[in-house]
């Protein structure tokens, strides 16, 4: 039997030199050409280095994103960038706003993923920002309601998807974090994510964190994806609780074992733990390992160091459940 | 009638040189200034963005909260018995707060607000109202940690705040603001009947005209929620759309606050939107009893168009009070 894939939700960490080198660029202190040389050259490292740990489905690493809305948000036509809104602490983003009919005018991830693609035998997940999310952290200036907001998001993004799918892309991810802070809007998020992933024979899923999920469990099983990603090992692994107490998780799952916001590394016996605690709910065939969130937040170091972990743990389980990929 | 706002005021401007606070912080972290010159960044940001406020025709002002780190923590960390942890999102928002955890028993141990309450009255022209965050808000936000119920977590909390607001109201402000935007969120309405007995525990005694605000919600559901202890009530009339329903039975021997104008998006208001709903409010309550504000802390928008929806509410408070007169 095949099982217990490992993965990641997206990020990876930027060394300080490629930092430095976003703000050098943004104040015109970098020539473009350079900048995006250190950019590609940060990919490959990443892409060795998951190649090195032998992850079965990598991830590009977003060396090229700031922010995960504003990234698609500034390459879009219809959206506009606003000044500095703080999200919390000392920390400032810029929000984007819709002033204007949304259109897709050139690809958004693609260049990167057939860059990463390119880069190993691994399938590369493809990945980006859903509808309900990217609207839901964004100003609307133009479209009469939210709903018409986030139904016109939904298609620019489905032709992203259509363009990585052709590319070759295998899995597709498409974050939907947002998701479980209005449960009320459910609904919504989910024919929103019928319009992103229409027609696509691609394994897709949605990763969503934070929030509150006795609110929207069982009913977000109804999202459109194959595969639905969360977080686990920050908060106890108590969501498998409320599957086991609720309604069976009837989806493929990718489960978080590594706390993205912690620089404390887990021990291979924890991780064995979480996967063990997993399995007692959704069996190895369907059930993808990988860090709770993106790792961007933590050091080279540390996210090196918890992959590592992850992988380690994994296989050992694997061995132990006499589990064998392809 | 008359025009304020809710709570906070964003830190920094997006002009050249308005990031100094934003700086100081930065600077403090890395053991570059002392927590002394942090303090004193952010007393003259203060006196920035009160002058602000009062240049945009706003009649009772805040200090803008900007020693505030998130709506939670600078109160529940002033208070004995909560230890500060990580990161969690406030509300539906896409803004985050640090979560305090009940360590101890909560009780009070000297004044959060008064001395920035003082600074900042000594440094405006108009009222300035002190804003607390709630006890029920504060402990529903927080983990309960030693406490076994919700209800004690609550209840000690107030009791703790009732010092904090008789202090305050030593310091003699026009109006003391309490935010309980957690008493509207959907799922915690359940809890109202506690709610109730937190915020008799809390007004105790205390000698000052009060205010109680809420928003990302809206108060049907609640009953009676005008009969408690407060001279007026503050509602969201964005997010809570349904407080609408509320108006017209709004009791004639207190002051309404409506949060009219959308401190979530930046799509500006129009003058004549604002006069309409200031219009249908005043059939139900005596101008001199009310007043527009923003329906949420304005920290939500970059600060240059926080500054132009303010003024913008201030211009159509102006109109309709010319209109009354």
């Amino acid at each position: 039997m095949e099982g217990l894939w490992t993965t990641q939700v997206g990020s990876l960490p930027k060394p300080p030199e490629l930092m430095k080198a976003r703000t050098d660029f943004a104040r015109g202190r970098l020539p473009q050409a350079d900048f995006e040389a250190m950019e590609r050259q940060h990919t490959r490292f990443w892409m060795e280095f998951q190649n090195d740990l032998g992850l079965d489905i990598a991830v590009d690493a977003e060396m090229y994103r700031g922010d995960m809305a504003t990234y698609f948000a500034e390459m879009m036509d219809g959206m506009e960038i606003s000044g500095l809104v703080r999200s919390y602490g000392n920390r400032y983003y810029r929000k984007p706003i819709a002033v204007g009919p949304l259109q897709r005018v050139k690809p958004f991830t693609l260049d990167w993923w057939q860059y990463a693609q390119s880069l190993t035998d691994k399938p590369v997940k493809g990945m980006i920002t859903g509808p309900y999310t990217m609207a839901e952290w964004s100003y609307n200036s133009f479209y009469d309601t939210q709903e018409e907001f986030v139904l016109a998001m939904a298609q620019v993004l489905h032709e992203e998807v259509v363009a990585l799918e052709e590319a070759g892309a295998k899995f597709i991810q498409i974050d939907e974090p947002a998701v479980s802070t209005r449960p009320e809007d459910l609904p919504l998020a989910i024919r929103a994510m019928a319009v992103v992933v229409d027609g696509i024979s691609a394994t897709t899923g949605t990763h969503i964190c934070y929030g509150d999920f006795e609110a929207i469990y069982p009913k977000m099983l109804d999202i459109p994806v194959d595969v639905i990603d969360l977080e686990m090992a920050n908060s106890d692994y108590d969501l498998l609780d409320l599957f086991a107490r609720q309604a069976p998780f009837t989806k493929r799952l990718a489960m978080g074992v590594v706390d993205v916001h912690s620089h404390v590394i887990e021990t291979k016996d924890q991780v064995k733990a979480g996967i063990y605690r997993g399995l007692d709910v959704v069996p190895a065939d369907r059930l993808y390992i990988d860090p709770d969130c993106g790792l961007k937040t933590r050091t080279v170091d540390e996210a090196q160091a918890k992959l590592s972990v992850l992988v380690e743990a994994v296989g050992e389980v694997r061995q132990e459940l006499g589990l064998e990929n392809a | 009638m008359i025009s304020t706002v809710p709570s906070n005021y964003p830190k920094i401007a997006n002009r050249r040189g308005g990031q100094t606070l934003r700086r100081a912080i930065s600077s403090f972290d890395r053991g570059r200034i002392s927590a002394d010159d942090l303090a004193a960044t952010a007393d003259d940001v203060t006196v920035e963005v009160i002058a602000e406020q009062e240049r945009a025709g706003i009649d009772i002002i805040t200090d803008g909260q900007i020693r505030w780190q998130d709506p939670v923590t600078y109160i529940a960390g002033g208070l004995h018995g909560f230890e500060i942890g990580g990161l969690i999102r406030y509300f539906d928002t896409n803004t985050f707060y640090r979560q305090p955890e009940a360590t101890a028993q909560i009780a009070w141990q000297e004044p959060i607000l008064v001395r920035d309450f003082e600074f900042a009255r000594d440094h405006a022209a108009r009222p300035v109202k002190p804003v607390v965050t709630g006890p029920y808000t504060i402990a529903k936000l927080s983990q309960r940690g030693v406490y076994d119920s919700l209800e004690d977590l609550v209840l000690d909390t107030a009791r703790a705040l009732n010092h904090e607001l008789r202090a305050l109201a030593a310091a003699d402000p026009a109006l003391i603001q309490v935010d309980e935007p957690a008493i509207v969120w959907h799922r915690y309405k359940s809890d109202w009947d506690l709610f109730r007995q937190a915020m008799d525990v809390l007004m105790d005694g205390v000698g000052a005209a009060t205010l109680l605000r809420t928003d990302f919600g809206d108060a049907t559901g609640l009953p009676e929620f005008f009969a408690l202890p407060f001279q007026g009530f503050g509602l969201d009339m964005v997010q809570g759309e349904e407080n609408r329903s509320l108006v017209p039975q709004f009791p004639d021997d207190r002051d309404l606050m409506l949060g009219v104008v959308d401190a979530r998006n930046v799509r500006m208001e129009t003058g004549d939107g604002l006069l309409q709903v200031a219009d249908w409010a005043t059939q139900f309550v005596a101008p001199v009893r009310l007043s527009l504000s923003p329906n949420t802390g304005l920290e939500f928008l970059p600060r240059e168009t926080a500054y132009d929806k303010i003024e913008n509410m201030a211009r159509a408070v102006k109109k309709a009070q010319e209109a009354v007169a």
